[in-house]
């Protein structure tokens, strides 16, 4: 159906966690009006920014996102009057910790998108996407992730020893 | 890997003769409030069992009042026992406190978050020139070597705003900002090399959670940390809950730190936790102008908001 589908060698895992008056209706507007955005993008509905805690993108990164967007009312839009405005405040300072700790800020996205800017969530999606794509899979979470604390073998002499020692 | 602690020769000592000027006003100040009925009991330190140490102690009496003492070995922020998390302190009624001037701002900032009343508290300030680091030699003068980080870049050795003030500071020789400089050396590496050090750090976490529990500002009846269903951050310690842990333990702290640094001085495996919250103190002093602790705010830099925020990273 479309001519344009190309293979990539790494397809990014995007998550997004948008606001459920603009950004959800935006995208909703992109998917009602036939417009192409890339599949790569996982759409977490909430109802506001201001209910997206800094932990939600921490946990994101932590199971397997190359990506995050977050994305939400323009200010002044906000449904519950102030949310994005804390929001913006909140992800403002978040993102300089993640900086400090050592986390591209590449792979981190914020953005508004308005419920009538279907075109705007397709170029943000897009963006991040090919952006992502082109620098590769976040590995340091994910190497994180698999790391133990302590070297694990279980096999040394020493164990190896008491073990038998035992019976 | 840890190169905080840089020596360094030049031997200037601190005179802490002052120090027993404060022993004796303090003693003074608790024995006349518990006389009076003024208060309930005093929180301040009294000498530890070895040699050049001090503990915390609750006093509820004018006699027991003669054992208070303050040294350079006073290093605990006594502001910890006013929060919620001590509840058994709190409800014994009105409380004296013995605060150095860092432990003033901690203090400044628990009124600011409506957890303690000034008319509740009286504050026995404490002219302090500086306490020992951590794992210091205690035996030695209070020097370049063995003061702690934080008091060497301390810009309250005087309290302020305090009902007394106990002691006099003797003259300060000035000290090398070591912290200020390892934060510059940490912001002009690349993202990878801070990723590599910050994980080797975490990765001694042992996740004993000392660092929350010395913290005055970390008296959440839960944490989210400790909470599962759904689990926020991993408990166990791997590395990478430790990292979840620590990330989410300097937003937290963001804007509301104090910069008592008694995290860094509980942490068994020498983290160095202050540099997170100097960092974020630092950067919402530069985008919000708020600075935490000067004086009782009812709300932090992330509880409030402008409509002309920056939002140059909002694309």
């Amino acid at each position: 159906m479309h001519a344009a589908h190309k293979n990539h060698d790494f397809e990014p895992k995007i998550a997004a966690f948008v606001c459920t008056w603009c950004t959800y209706a935006g995208a909703d507007l992109a998917g009602t009006s036939r417009m192409q955005y890339p599949p790569n993008v996982r759409v977490l509905k909430f109802p506001c920014t201001g209910r997206i805690d800094p932990v939600f993108i921490l946990r994101a990164f932590q199971k397997g996102a190359d990506g995050v967007l977050v994305s939400g009312c323009h200010p002044g839009d906000c449904h519950y009057m102030a949310g994005n405005f804390h929001a913006r405040r909140r992800f403002a300072a978040f993102r300089q910790l993640l900086d400090f700790v050592g986390v591209d800020l590449n792979r981190l996205q914020f953005s508004w998108v308005s419920a009538a800017e279907g075109g705007k969530w397709v170029e943000v999606v897009t963006g991040l996407t090919e952006r992502v794509r082109s620098m590769g899979p976040m590995r340091e979470f994910k190497e994180l992730e698999l790391e133990e604390q302590w070297s694990g073998k279980v096999d040394t002499p020493e164990l190896q020893e008491a073990y038998e020692a035992i019976s | 890997m840890i190169d905080l602690a840089k020596k360094i020769e030049a031997p200037a000592t601190i005179d802490i003769t002052a120090y027993a000027g404060a022993t004796e006003a303090i003693r003074a100040e608790a024995a006349k409030l518990l006389t009076e009925g003024a208060v309930a009991a005093v929180i301040g330190y009294i000498p530890g069992r070895r040699n050049g140490t001090a503990i915390p102690a609750i006093v509820t009496s004018p006699e027991k009042a003669q054992e208070l003492i303050f040294s350079p070995a006073c290093v605990n922020n006594l502001a910890l026992y006013l929060t919620r998390a001590k509840k058994e302190v709190k409800g014994k009624g009105r409380l004296a406190v013995v605060a150095k001037g860092c432990d003033m701002r901690a203090l400044a900032g628990l009124m600011g978050e409506s957890q303690l009343k000034r008319e509740d508290v009286v504050i026995i300030g404490v002219a302090c020139a500086g306490v020992y680091g951590s794992g210091a030699d205690r035996d030695a003068p209070l020097a370049e070597k063995n003061i702690a980080r934080k008091c060497r870049e301390c810009r309250v050795h005087a309290p302020e705003g305090a009902d007394v003030v106990a002691g006099s500071l003797p003259p300060l020789p000035e000290f090398s900002p070591v912290e200020a400089e390892e934060l510059a050396r940490l912001e002009a590496m690349t993202p990878a090399a801070r990723w590599a050090f910050w994980k080797e750090h975490f990765s001694r976490c042992i996740r004993c959670m000392a660092c929350r529990s010395l913290c005055p500002f970390c008296y959440c009846e839960q944490c989210i940390c400790d909470r599962n269903r759904p689990q926020a951050v991993e408990a166990t310690p791997r590395p990478a809950g430790n990292m979840a842990w620590h990330i989410v333990r300097a937003m937290h702290l963001a804007g509301r730190c104090a910069g008592c640094a008694e995290c860094e001085r509980a942490c068994p495996m020498d983290i160095p936790l202050n540099l997170l919250n100097r960092k974020m103190a630092r950067e919402l002093k530069e985008l919000y102008g708020h600075e935490a602790g000067l004086e009782p705010k009812e709300k932090g830099p992330l509880n409030e908001y402008r409509e002309d925020d920056d939002q140059s990273f909002i694309k």
